[in-house]
């Protein structure tokens, strides 16, 4: 406990130091606030503010989840990993550690966009439904940060990674509805969208931030909170499972890929010269 | 008493390279231990196994009477390492850095601020303890990562290159606090280096190469059996000096302008000079070093 505790304290610590960061994670939300909600008005959206702020406040959660994975490949760049991984602790409790604090840092950062969204118009009517969403957010965060080492640790070397995250995060981001509505995506780019856990983080996340999970099928699919996979409907309901499945999946494969992974094979230099070949 | 380190038939291949190959020594308690031997000579992988971040093909590796891929963490908690490569923290704090450390080697919270003090106060960087990381010099870091492995009072340091890159006074100032550690604490020193000057301070010193150890014993008997104490002349009339050597049967080496022969030559020399009114220009005894050795056995010098 006190070593992912101390984990977690350096994690968050970082992130706090990191102002211009801070600042900007505050201001970049809004900008794509603004931007967005202009082209929803033009879709049969009811709320378009409190609609995309739902889907941005999910979005940032999970890019911040998955800085995790940059987090990771730099302290194995800058040779930290190493005093880590020779220290009695269990790789277990590194995974641990790394996760939790990548879903604190990750939750810290949808609660505040939260809390400003408040003052743009965001209500609810049930004093449950913030805790609810806190609670999301935290789950998404996790899910995402798995998702994030596992990524991480499947690459050879920095370079592959950033290569590999932005051929992951790009289609992650702008293929899930937040950005751009679902039914205005071309209908081979829906069914990548289909594909895209986001998407279905978002679907769940948006219903219950609008505090409408119990809305008929029908309204859920016109409001855009529920989609169409042929002929099954994906209420948000079903989407929260689909969210979980992933979950525990990259959890799994996370933790077992960083327990086993041989982390004098992650080539930490600009070169393809291995550090251990010496 | 039991050697603290053990290692018998250890073999570390990749692929079908043998980086260690059939590798036997063991290191006695409270001892300095040097591996001594060029770059790519499969040093740093013994101690990278040693330390359990590579695995072993075959043979035995045993530290504190423990084989260490069965007991993993106990070694860990009784082994320090200071790697070749910089494993700060950068963007934290020396006294973070060092914190964590203690976390991670479960250092009771009671003694964590004092070992802290002390380790700080053994590499003379107590006034720096709020400092970043990143705004210290290359030689100040790594005695904070010296400071760093000693926080959980480890049974034996490794340290794998730990002046490289370093400069003269540093490196000097570095084996300063070393020496002086390992009297104190009377700590196992294991070191890898290719610096001789560093190998001769140890007890043991293992030279290796391709893979194999060479040679193994104590510096100056590794010295006394290889090599011989050189006489360094030079002369104001080197030609008439050469066909002198030569004609009394003085072996020598040419280094340039000077006359290189054996000590036991010397009273020799100082006959043909006397007797021959031989204006010297300089004479420097010189004793044999680890090179010479690893010069005798390989052929070839140490940096080569």
């Amino acid at each position: 406990m006190r070593i992912i505790s101390a984990l977690c304290m350096r994690n968050i610590k970082l992130f706090l130091r990191n102002r211009v960061q801070l600042i900007l994670v505050l201001i970049v939300p809004f900008f794509y606030l603004y931007l967005l909600s202009t082209i929803f008005k033009s879709t049969a959206i009811s709320d378009p503010i409190s609609y995309v702020l739902a889907g941005i406040i999910i979005i940032v959660v999970f890019q911040t989840s998955l800085n995790i994975a940059t987090s990771t490949i730099d302290d194995i760049v800058s040779g930290y990993m190493k005093e880590v991984l020779v220290s009695p602790a269990k790789r277990v409790q590194i995974v641990i550690g790394q996760i939790l604090s990548s879903t604190i840092i990750a939750t810290f950062q949808g609660i505040l966009i939260l809390i400003v969204g408040y003052f743009i118009g965001l209500r609810y009517d049930s004093v449950l439904t913030p805790l609810a969403v806190v609670a999301t957010m935290i789950f998404v965060g996790l899910v995402f940060s798995a998702f994030g080492l596992f990524l991480a640790m499947s690459v050879k070397n920095s370079q592959t990674f950033q290569i590999t995250s932005v051929a992951f995060t790009t289609p992650i981001t702008f293929l899930c509805g937040v950005y751009v509505p679902l039914s205005l995506l071309p209908i081979g780019l829906q069914y990548i969208a289909f594909l895209n856990p986001m998407t279905y983080a978002a679907s769940f996340f948006r219903a219950l931030t609008l505090e409408k999970l119990s809305q008929p099928v029908n309204d859920l699919v016109s409001d855009q909170l529920a989609f169409k996979i042929s002929n099954i409907i994906i209420t948000p309901q079903i989407s929260f499972f689909v969210v979980l499945l992933f979950g525990l999946l990259f959890l799994v494969l996370s933790t077992v890929t960083f327990t086993k992974v041989d982390f004098a094979r992650i080539n930490r230099t600009q070169t393809n010269k291995d550090i251990y070949d010496q | 008493m039991s050697p603290i380190i053990a290692v018998k038939n250890f073999t570390k291949k990749y692929r079908e390279f043998h980086a260690v190959d059939n590798v036997s020594f063991e290191v006695e308690r409270g001892s300095i231990f040097a591996f001594l031997g060029p770059n790519g000579a499969g040093k740093s992988t013994t101690i990278n196994t040693l330390c359990t971040i590579l695995e072993k093909t075959s043979g035995s590796l045993m530290i504190d009477g423990k084989e260490i891929d069965q007991h993993k963490d106990y070694i860990r908690s009784v082994i320090g390492v200071v790697f070749q490569e910089q494993t700060l923290d950068v963007k934290m704090t020396v006294e973070e850095n060092l914190k964590m450390h203690c976390h991670f080697y479960r250092v009771p919270k009671s003694v964590m601020n004092e070992r802290i003090d002390f380790v700080l106060h053994l590499v003379d960087l107590t006034k720096w303890r709020k400092a970043m990381t990143n705004s210290l010099s290359g030689g100040m870091k790594r005695r904070v990562e010296i400071a760093r492995s000693l926080l959980h009072l480890p049974k034996v340091l490794f340290l794998d290159e730990p002046t490289t890159g370093l400069d003269p006074q540093t490196r000097a100032n570095i084996w300063d606090y070393l020496v002086k550690l390992q009297k104190e604490k009377d700590i196992t020193i294991f070191l890898t280096t290719h610096y001789m000057d560093e190998a001769e301070i140890s007890n043991r010193v293992a030279i290796m190469d391709y893979g194999k150890i060479i040679a193994f014993d104590h510096p100056e008997a590794l010295k006394k059996q290889y090599t011989c104490d050189k006489a360094v002349i030079a002369s104001s009339d080197p030609k008439q000096l050469s066909e002198l050597l030569e004609k009394y049967a003085v072996t020598y080496t040419k280094e340039k302008q000077r006359f290189c022969l054996e000590m036991n030559d010397l009273s020799k020399l100082t006959r043909i000079v006397s007797e021959h009114q031989l204006s010297m220009i300089d004479l420097e005894i010189r004793k044999g070093t680890l090179n010479d050795v690893f010069l005798e056995i390989t052929g070839k010098e140490i940096r080569e």
